[in-house]
């Protein structure tokens, strides 16, 4: 039982350390703002979460499970819940943040990087 | 030049971590910081002060918090001052950069319909998330100022998620519709009102003949024994604190994003 808590935290951990860095190799590889955009939104959304949930599950770990366990483990249960409502708010935050600087961009007049053949007017047809 | 960069940052990080090895040990007692300096040969020259926040301030002041009662009760003078200091930096940015009256300048943008949350698909996201973490945001900021004595937190860092929760507000919509909320007279108004009451609670403390900003003397005001009124005046003054800095943080967002005017924001 605590093996498993131990491991199944481990692996969110490690699985959320894996997007933090594709998160940052796609910030410093993706050719042009938008792509680098999407690359750090959902890298970072995604693997934050995950790593946070990986603490809080490891917090299980800490609880003691007795007759009365609710009244005993009033610590435990306040940072398992906390670290919950972090991920929320996360949840709720990063991706309006990365929409937010998109749609900034946009407004500025990033053009967008598209193929070769195409030709690069997507944000004159948008102000048309 | 990256190579340069690349040897600067690792050459900067290798230092810094040959720098952690020389720190104490994380809550040793026996480190100069907590018991004092020393000779080489291990003589203790004089006992230091934290020596005695750590040991008397749950017993003098009743606050769990020691870095609250350091800043806001022993050190209480110097925290007036740092609150003074933020007052007069808001008071500065409104020296330099306020605007009145003058000739009708163009809005850097056309004025646009109230879009906040209706219909604008630009703004119907961001519209709707500050609309749900604003309150919560606020909410936040009240905990940290009321609950500073008994875990980290205070007046200065409740104070700043507070004028935070109002520069999101003015970014997400405009800034005219912050003002709404938070006028300037009300933001002025504030920040000074914080600073009286910090030093009124000094002031208090003379009236019964003891020293400015000694709050025990306010145990017959706070109808509770020596310690609880320090607690309590800790408290006071924790939210005089909160008001200045609330203030003063949306002044100077106010003031920078508007060049002066309190228009037309960014």
């Amino acid at each position: 039982m605590e093996n498993a808590i131990v491991i199944i935290s481990m692996a969110l951990i490690c699985v959320g350390m894996l997007f933090f860095l594709g998160a940052a190799v796609g910030i410093q590889r993706f050719p042009d703002f938008y792509t680098r955009m999407h690359a750090a939104g959902k890298g970072d959304t995604l693997s934050s979460l995950l790593v946070i949930l990986g603490f809080s599950i490891f917090q299980i770990y800490d609880l003691e499970f007795s007759k009365d366990w609710f009244s005993h483990n009033g610590v435990t249960l306040l940072v398992i819940l906390k670290l919950l409502a972090i991920c929320v708010f996360i949840m709720m935050t990063s991706p309006t943040s990365t929409h937010a600087l998109m749609d900034a961009g946009w407004e500025d007049g990033i053009e967008p990087k598209l193929k070769k053949d195409k030709p690069n007017n997507a944000l004159k047809e948008d102000r048309k | 030049m990256k190579w340069i960069a690349l040897i600067a940052v690792t050459l900067t990080g290798s230092l810094l971590l040959v720098g952690v090895g020389d720190f104490p040990e994380w809550g040793d007692a026996h480190s100069a910081a907590n018991e004092g300096p020393k000779l080489e040969s291990g003589e203790q020259i004089a006992t230091a002060v934290s020596q005695s926040f750590l040991t008397d301030t749950d017993e003098l002041t009743q606050v769990p918090n020691v870095v609250t009662a350091v800043l806001a009760d022993y050190r209480g003078y110097d925290t007036m001052f740092e609150t003074v200091v933020i007052f007069a930096a808001g008071l500065a940015i409104f020296a330099i950069l306020r605007v009145f009256g003058g000739d009708e300048v163009k809005p850097m943008r056309a004025p646009e319909d109230d879009t906040f949350c209706e219909g604008d698909h630009s703004r119907i996201i961001i519209g709707t998330t500050c609309k749900l973490l604003i309150p919560i945001i606020q909410l936040f900021a009240l905990y940290v100022i009321a609950h500073g004595h008994h875990s980290p937190g205070g007046g200065f860092q409740g104070g700043v998620i507070m004028g935070a929760s109002f520069i999101l507000l003015a970014i997400a919509r405009d800034l005219k519709s912050a003002l709404d909320w938070f006028s300037e007279k009300t933001f002025m108004r504030l920040a000074s009102v914080g600073i009286l009451i910090y030093a009124g609670f000094g002031v208090l403390c003379q009236f019964f003949e003891r020293n400015f900003l000694d709050y025990g003397a306010l145990k017959t005001v706070m109808f509770s024994s020596e310690q609880m009124a320090r607690s309590y005046a800790m408290l006071g003054v924790e939210i005089g604190v909160a008001f200045t800095v609330t203030a003063i943080m949306f002044a100077i967002y106010a003031n920078l994003s508007s060049r002066g005017e309190l228009k037309q924001g960014l």
